[in-house]
């Protein structure tokens, strides 16, 4: 039955396309998707606009033009994006572009939005200053969206979710914060030390470490000698190399947090299992209908790529239905146009429902957090598989930890 | 406590420094040859183990035999065809042979970096250890998997030891290294010579590279990385000297264990290369090295 | 000889580039505007290597102090764009002849280190203070050279011109010929009287005074200095490629394997991460078959004595 439907749907996107050539509306709208196609997090960027593009046109396009994706790889490099976004802009002539999950590469690319009035949105770097910038220089910065949510939101998740796994499950009291030094973790350290004691976790430390650390068993030694219940993480650059050896040292104390590496379905088999028991955030999660969307979603992604997707996937997909509602609403490209009907939107992903903050809000075209919208969930790697266990209403397991971990009574 | 830590952490990441910096003086001291690839040959060695481990199920012994045996034939590549025909053109001055064959190994490195990122995405690897747990000694949890590394790299060292002094081959060896020309006087055949040396230069990396992906983890990223450290290690111990070269990278390991212990993680390469720049300044020979 | 072929070639090229924005749109004068600030990076390590002798491996030590002096001034001070560049070219001089005083002692393996330790040491300061340098993150500038691709152009191919008519006439010219004789035999240069020294320092003044101000430029091209742009290895990594695969000691040929090297990574964009893979083959396989470089060959062939 379903099937039926489908080849009807693409009967009638074939019949289109044969009538085609005679409307000029039907040049295909291209969006601009650059991203760090080599890097585990950032390769699910371009595969899951892809898909959205798919969907999209399978049922018509929008204003009867098809989506076209043009995928640029910025080799996690700033100079690159910028090059890329320019070529994007002026030469491939996109109406939008989804870019990068490396704070740092946003950063670089924002002013150029401005100066090229070409609409852009992130669906993965967590820097306060995409927003901040936003909300400081409306007028030039408007076309920039954030599509992900700001360290400062991220902190209040680990938080809201530590008071009730750490603190009440756990009756733990003490925490290590152990960040690396990047863009991103500035905001959200700031934002730890003032909310995690509030949930009830005391810092006894707070360890930056350089993103290109590979021998963790120093901090992990400092870590243990000051004797915290748990450890809080806001790792994104590095990832595999602590949890590994963190496993093979048997560091007693749980991981906690945020760690980028971690969301993606390929982090068990890169760190050979030693994942086991690390806990992260993810804004949704392949075994959690956090709307209705989110598992067919990873279940089509899953068929089509071979793994299940890493977290700045789900917004890539869903960001690319935004541009199109965008585009739609705004009868056009046009960008300002598109600006002001993108700030209108409110959207039911696969991460839950997307409002943008208004210029007033400090987080301007940041996304909405909180009960009814974007929540955030904490999932934990258990024998292979991603386990959500918080928040406990669509939770679906219980936290189980490697034998090393002493859990203090 | 905290000393004690510090020694058994220092010892263990020393020790790796210490083979991998061994391979690359060594061919440094018998053919002139600084191999930029270094790194990329080292983080192939760790894919490979991780790769053939991981997707084959043979276990971690078969996976580490298959990166060494990667690392070996990437060795064999560079000389071959890299550095043997830069050496032999009469094309290329004599004088700027050395900085052919630097951009040479160069290019080579970054096509061994760029390929196992496509091939295997740029997120680190991890090699599953041979052995797993952690034992106490004095008070200090160590995972069996470092004393291991640290057991293995100065297994690899002994032997090298034994090979140099011990056989006819190795002793033609360490002629080569002090006198090229003598040696052909005396019948040796040189080109034999090389190829020995790239074979030992293969193995040795490519262990040191499975060890470091048991040991830390490594991604294609590390490359660079990997081969500014050997190539200080070296300078810092003297170019071609072997021992100069043991010492240089326990020299560094503990210098940099300790910073990250007393000062911070964050500037753990820092007093490093401060301490390179003064070397090389007060004498460019290095600690042990002959002009 | 020489001098003449090279005019023969680069004037027609020059004329052509020249003429470019009338036929071409816009994204290829960006790449090129890029192509172009590379090939003053790569024709001021020639000069350095070609014909003074030194493998300098921290070209983006020179580039990465014009640029992030610059790049500090305008963006804590809002120094006016002119007055930023000339500060930058001027402290990557102070820069470069500091690490040159004693360097230059040194040889071969051990310069390269200095250099080599010299970029990495600049970019931990970076990061380490990233409270003033933006650190990994980089500065965004509020000023910008033009947002009119044309505009950026012609700033690029001028300043590509000049430094390039410089550095070549200096390389000419008889102080390049004591450059190149010192660079080939130090010992004998200085038994003819010359001071080795003091020539191969003026040589590493000159090759930073325009790596600095080819870094400033670029970085108020891109809007924004950050580490990965003009301070990594990597960026000197390609300036030193981009040298030996244009014909070293040509200098123009430095320019032309910059502009190769950028605009075949570009050409190549539709293999994505495999780009970097081939550029690199095709870069080594020239180093194996042709070791003059693109330009090394053209050059000869017209008979150079």
């Amino acid at each position: 039955m379903r099937i039926s439907h489908k080849i009807g749907l693409a009967g009638a996107a074939f019949g289109l396309a044969l009538a085609a050539p005679s409307a000029r509306a039907a040049d295909p709208i291209k969006i601009g998707v650059i991203a760090e196609t080599s890097a585990i997090s950032g390769v699910g960027i371009p595969n899951a606009a892809k898909m959205a593009a798919e969907e999209i046109n399978a049922k018509g396009g929008v204003n009867g033009r098809m989506i076209e994706i043009v995928d640029y790889d910025d080799h996690s490099s700033a100079a690159d994006a910028v090059r890329a976004f320019q070529r994007a802009a002026q030469q491939d002539k996109v109406a939008a572009v989804i870019a990068s999950y490396i704070s740092e590469v946003v950063l670089a690319l924002e002013p150029w939005a401005g100066r090229l009035k070409m609409p852009m949105i992130t669906p993965g770097a967590a820097s306060n200053e995409i927003t901040k910038r936003v909300h400081d220089d409306y007028d030039h910065m408007k076309y920039v969206f954030h599509g992900y949510l700001a360290s400062t939101q991220l902190a209040d998740v680990v938080c809201d979710a530590g008071k009730s796994l750490m603190v009440n499950d756990l009756k733990m009291k003490t925490a290590v914060i152990m960040s690396e030094d990047a863009a991103w973790t500035r905001p959200l350290d700031d934002e730890y030390l003032k909310c995690l004691p509030a949930s009830g976790l005391k810092v006894l430390d707070h360890i930056r470490l350089s993103p290109d650390t590979t021998d963790f068993t120093p901090i992990f030694n400092k870590i243990e000698g000051e004797k915290p219940d748990v450890i809080v993480t806001g790792i994104s650059h590095v990832g595999v190399q602590p949890t590994v050896q963190w496993q093979q040292q048997q560091v007693p104390m749980p991981m906690y947090g945020i760690a980028s590496q971690a969301t993606n379905a390929t982090f068990w088999k890169d760190t050979n299992g030693a994942a086991d028991g690390v806990i992260f955030n993810m804004v949704a999660a392949p075994d959690v209908a956090v709307t209705p969307n989110t598992i067919p979603f990873a279940k089509a992604y899953k068929a089509k790529y071979g793994s299940l997707p890493g977290y700045a996937a789900y917004q890539s997909y869903d960001d690319v239905f935004m541009w199109a509602e965008a585009i739609r609403k705004a009868g056009g490209t046009e960008p300002d146009k598109m600006v002001e009907a993108m700030e209108k939107t409110d959207y039911v992903g696969t991460i839950g429902r997307v409002v943008f903050l208004p210029k007033e809000d400090t987080f301007a075209h940041g996304m909405k957090i909180g009960e009814g919208y974007i929540t955030g969930l904490m999932v934990q790697w258990q024998k292979g598989n991603p386990v959500t266990v918080w928040p406990a209403n669509v939770a679906t397991g219980k936290m189980v930890f490697p034998a090393f971990t002493k859990l203090s009574q | 406590m905290l000393a004690l830590q510090i020694l058994i952490d220092g010892f263990a990441i020393s020790s790796l420094y210490a083979l991998g910096a061994t391979g690359f003086t060594l061919i440094f001291g018998v053919s002139g040859v600084l191999n930029l690839s270094h790194g990329a040959i080292m983080v192939v060695a760790a894919v490979i183990a991780w790769w053939v481990a991981g997707t084959f199920g043979t276990g971690a012994y078969i996976g580490a035999l298959a990166g060494v045996a990667a690392a070996l034939a990437c060795a064999f590549f560079t000389y071959r065809v890299i550095v043997r025909p830069i050496q032999d053109s009469g094309a290329i001055p004599k004088e700027e042979k050395e900085i052919f064959v630097l951009t040479g190994t160069l290019l080579w490195g970054i096509m061994l970096q760029e390929a196992v990122a496509y091939l295997f995405t740029d997120n680190p690897k991890t090699v599953r250890p041979l052995v797993e747990g952690v034992v106490m000694i004095l008070g200090v949890r160590t995972p069996w998997n470092e004393i291991l590394t640290a057991a293995l790299s100065w297994g690899a060292i002994g032997l090298l030891y034994l090979l140099v002094n011990r056989t006819r081959t190795g002793k033609s060896l360490l002629a080569a290294s002090m006198n090229p020309r003598g040696l052909t006087l005396l019948g040796f055949e040189m080109s034999n010579i090389y190829v020995l040396v790239w074979a030992i230069y293969g193995i040795l990396a490519g262990i040191a590279g499975v060890l470091l992906g048991a040991f830390l983890g490594v991604s294609s990223g590390n490359a660079g990385t990997l081969t500014a450290s050997a190539f200080s290690i070296v300078v810092l111990g003297g170019l071609g000297s072997v021992s100069g070269s043991l010492m240089a990278a326990y020299v560094v390991g503990y210098l940099e264990t300790m910073t990250a212990y007393l000062v911070s993680p964050s500037i753990r390469t820092v007093p490093v290369l401060l301490l390179l720049v003064l070397v090389v300044y007060l004498r460019p020979q290095g600690l042990l090295g002959r002009r | 000889m020489l001098r003449s072929r090279t005019f023969q070639i680069a004037v027609p090229a020059l004329i052509v580039m020249a003429l470019l924005p009338l036929g071409v749109d816009g994204y290829i004068l960006g790449l090129l505007t890029l192509a172009y600030y590379y090939a003053v990076f790569a024709m001021s390590w020639d000069l350095l290597f070609g014909f003074a002798g030194e493998v300098n491996f921290g070209p983006s030590f020179l580039i990465g102090i014009g640029a992030y002096t610059a790049a500090l001034l305008n963006h804590y001070w809002l120094w006016p764009i002119p007055a930023c560049l000339v500060a930058g070219a001027f402290a990557a001089v102070i820069a470069g002849a500091a690490l040159a005083v004693p360097a230059l002692r040194l040889t071969g393996p051990y310069f390269g280190l200095v250099t080599l330790v010299a970029v990495l040491l600049l970019q931990n300061m970076i990061v380490l203070f990233a409270g003033i340098t933006g650190g990994e993150i980089g500065l965004d500038l509020p000023d910008v050279l033009s947002i009119d691709d044309n505009t950026n152009y012609y700033y690029a191919l001028v300043f590509m011109t000049v430094s390039g008519a410089i550095l070549f006439g200096l390389a000419q010219s008889p102080v390049g010929l004591i450059l190149q004789a010192s660079g080939q035999n130090a010992t004998e240069a200085a038994a003819l009287g010359f001071n080795v020294a003091k020539h191969k320092l003026a040589a590493f003044c000159i090759s930073a005074f325009f790596s600095g101000l080819a870094g400033a430029m670029l970085i108020f091209y891109m809007g924004t200095a950050s580490v990965g742009t003009v301070v990594d290895i990597a960026v000197g990594v390609n300036v030193i490629i981009a040298a030996v695969l244009g014909g070293r000691r040509t200098i123009i040929g430095a320019a032309v394997g910059a502009i190769f090297l950028i605009g075949a990574g570009e050409l190549l964009r539709p293999l994505g991460q495999l780009a970097t893979f081939v550029v690199s083959a095709v870069a080594l396989v020239v180093i194996l078959f042709f070791p003059g470089g693109f330009m090394g060959r053209i050059l000869q062939s017209g008979g150079r004595e």
